[in-house]
């Protein structure tokens, strides 16, 4: 039996070779072609995300294993591309290492981000994709099937996945969804048209945001931001139109880079005298900062976030998961050492089968023979006898089958398979 | 289950099933452990079923409904209704940290009605519908104005969270203020009119009463306490419905303030009211008419079936 990953990742390859080793879109159904031709005894298993690209393989034999060489030559070739640009990127795990390495990928152990959640939908999406080129098999269906379960458990018994880690997604989920109880009602203005401006507003439109305001100094740098959203309506305004968007915004995301803050108490008090004192959210991504602090002590109804404030609660979060990392491993190791059992287990199959149908063939033998010689015994009595005859078997099994449940917690018994089938002229 | 099941069951029983879900919660706080929701709702729900219980075997040996029985058992059914909403709120959201805001409040209920007299209320024998009425009024009044109070306190709660830029805390969430202030509003402005309707109910039983020969005064501590907490909570009310520029923390700060001043003085007034008449030290007329009428009652209990809830 030989399980094997062929893989490399964001921590051995930089995005280069990544995505030039990529399986993407029609790519994927050719490699699937390509392996099935070359290793007929394989089952495959792509994984193919803009960080990893993991090549499983496993079959029952391994005499008929595809190595790592052969496997890195399979990739070279297929997206011609010379070994020896890729080689040393390119690791490789076998037998309980491979099954870890999996169990760690879709627990987001080995994320980038670490506990995101994307990844575990990335294995689901890999595995389904094997399931539909007719690529996996009862060792790999075993194997993936656990590494959802694993990533499942490490979900709910860690915190590894718990807290916000970016900028964007800690404004908005952690105290966005404090003060307001729906986003598609508000009005957001976005002050300056920079990236991050820009990545915060793609995180209010999953949130449902439909009214959105782009102010910048340049109009058109803004009209640039508004057109990227139109599908939310949002709209560009010139600079002049600030002191009037303040007073009307539910939420301000502001991001200019001006040196000096954009908006400072007496501006932002005037807009409050307009707009009543409504909630307003202001995330002030600006460094140095778009809004001058004070106004955070406005009133009740002014939250106000500047980036330390989020990178605060991001770098808790993030030192949050980390300290998780051990009880993950824990949990990995654990159902990666039960996998294995029942993998080497599922090995003895077989002959446990063969040994226990060649015993009982024997009993039944005797028993008829019995039957012949003892006419004078009841159906009652017969039973008796059968049963009895049963239990003789299953005692005298018992020891055989411990031994080898024993012995294959620690890797295939194949000397002790051997040594049954020598001893009790079993064929295969 | 026949009701005799519960004829063992005390109030502390439920007490201890309490202060455990409340434990449960608590340590949600601490360490994530998501099968302590489970198990702090299996107590909760155990609680429930005994208090239960023990309300009906209550309504069973004093042949009245159990909001009639005494001041004990009322305040029972006050905590009944806020287990309730605790069980459903559980149920329904498990990342809502409503346990540790609710079960202090039924701890607070329980723990109270060791406190008060377990007598029959001695006005049922003047106008046992009225009187049922004004219970029933009372108890739901309180019972809104106890959440308007909880709902105050986690906007509060949450409100500073976020002004101090603090992240929230996975397993014990808070709605957000807009809701927070949203479900406070409508706690006040339904259970004012309740309360007022309850201490309508409770007047026109004071003027029959004394039409039957049945005293009560509306010098009673009780009967006063009651007027100055509803004048407090009325002033809310008018406030709440008139002011047009309100914020989520004002009326969640004059809410904690209105509401908290009412529970304290309920409560207060009904066990300063017991230890007067175990003291024996100074008689209040609530007393005088408590051992005046708990002869008439007894003496019409044999005429009166209860059948689990009024008749």
């Amino acid at each position: 039996m030989n399980l094997q990953v062929v893989y490399c990742n964001h921590q051995s390859a930089n995005l280069s070779i990544r995505e030039r080793l990529a399986f993407a879109g029609d790519k994927l159904e050719a490699a699937y072609r390509e392996l099935a031709s070359r290793f007929r005894s394989s089952e495959f298993v792509v994984l193919s995300t803009c960080n990893r690209v993991e090549v499983y393989s496993a079959q029952e034999s391994p005499d008929a294993a595809p190595t790592r060489k052969q496997i890195a030559e399979f990739v070279s070739e297929f997206h011609r591309l010379p070994l020896e640009e890729f080689s040393d990127e390119l690791l490789a795990e076998t037998g309980p290492d491979a099954v870890r390495h999996l169990f760690r990928v879709a627990s987001s152990l080995d994320s980038m981000v670490l506990g995101e959640p994307q990844i575990v939908n990335q294995v689901k999406e890999a595995y389904r994709a094997a399931q539909d080129h007719n690529a996996c098999g009862p060792l790999t269906h075993a194997m993936f099937q656990g590494a959802i379960r694993v990533s499942a458990r490490v979900r709910s018994e860690t915190r590894l996945a718990e807290g916000r880690v970016s900028i964007a997604s800690v404004a908005v989920s952690d105290f966005g969804r404090g003060i307001f109880d729906r986003f598609d009602d508000k009005r957001v203005l976005i002050l300056g048209a920079g990236e991050m401006a820009e990545e915060t507003l793609r995180y209010l439109c999953e949130e449902g945001v439909r009214q959105v305001v782009v102010v910048n100094r340049s109009l058109a740098g803004a009209e640039k931001l508004a057109a990227q959203f139109a599908s939310v309506g949002a709209r560009p305004r010139s600079w002049e139109a600030l002191d009037e968007e303040l007073a009307l915004a539910d939420m301000i995301v502001s991001t200019t880079g001006a040196s000096e803050p954009v908006v400072d108490v007496n501006r932002f008090r005037e807009a409050r005298r307009r707009s009543g004192e409504k909630p307003v959210f202001i995330l002030d991504l600006g460094a140095p900062r778009d809004f001058a602090p004070a106004i955070a002590d406005l009133d009740d109804n002014v939250f106000l976030y500047d980036i330390d404030a989020l990178e605060e609660t991001c770098d808790q979060n993030r030192k949050a998961r980390y300290r998780e990392i051990e009880k993950a491993q824990l949990i990995i190791d654990e159902e990666a050492e039960r996998f294995m059992q029942d993998v080497y287990h599922m090995a003895t199959g077989p002959i446990v089968k063969r040994l226990r149908e060649q015993w009982h063939d024997v009993s039944r033998d005797e028993l008829e023979r019995l039957r012949s010689k003892l006419a004078h015994l009841s159906p009652a009595d017969l039973d008796i006898v059968e049963r009895g005859m049963e239990r003789i078997v299953n005692k005298l099994l018992h020891p055989p089958l411990e031994a080898l449940r024993h012995e294959a917690k620690s890797g295939t018994p194949q000397g002790l398979i051997d040594a049954l089938k020598r001893l009790f002229h079993l064929r295969d | 289950m026949p009701i005799d099941f519960f004829a063992k069951v005390s109030v502390f029983c439920f007490l201890a099933s309490y202060v455990m879900a409340l434990g449960l919660d608590a340590a949600r706080l601490m360490k994530r452990w998501p099968v302590a929701r489970w198990i702090g709702l299996v107590f909760g729900l155990a609680g429930f079923a005994a208090q239960t219980g023990y309300l009906l075997i209550r309504g069973r040996q004093e042949h009245l409904p159990p909001l009639l029985s005494s001041p004990h058992d009322w305040l029972l059914v006050l905590a009944w209704i806020v287990v309730l909403l605790y069980l459903f709120l559980t149920w329904a959201d498990r990342e809502l940290a409503v346990g540790l805001f609710l079960l202090p409040v039924v701890l607070l209920f329980v723990g109270a009605s060791y406190l008060v007299s377990k007598q029959p209320n001695p006005l049922i024998a003047g106008n046992r519908g009225l009187v049922m009425l004004h219970a029933s009024l009372l108890v739901v009044g309180i019972a809104g104005v106890v959440g308007g109070v909880l709902l105050s306190l986690m906007y509060v709660i949450q409100h500073r969270r976020l002004k101090q830029h603090h992240a929230s805390q996975p397993g014990v969430l808070l709605p957000s203020l807009a809701r927070l202030a949203r479900w406070n509003w409508w706690a006040v402005v339904v259970s004012v009119p309740v309360l007022t309707l309850g201490l309508g109910s409770g007047v026109a039983l004071g003027l029959t009463s004394q039409e039957t020969g049945t005293v009560l005064s509306f010098s009673d501590p009780i009967v006063l306490g009651h007027g100055v907490v509803w004048v407090a909570m009325m002033s809310l009310f008018a406030w709440l419905l008139t002011t047009r520029r309100s914020t989520g923390k004002q009326v969640a700060a004059l809410t904690l303030w209105a509401g908290g001043f009412l529970l304290v003085i309920l409560i207060g007034l009904q066990v300063l009211s017991l230890t007067t008449f175990h003291s024996g030290a100074k008689t209040s007329l609530r007393t005088r008419h408590f051992r005046f009428e708990i002869s008439n009652l007894k003496s019409q209990t044999s005429n009166l079936k209860f059948t689990g809830g009024p008749s």
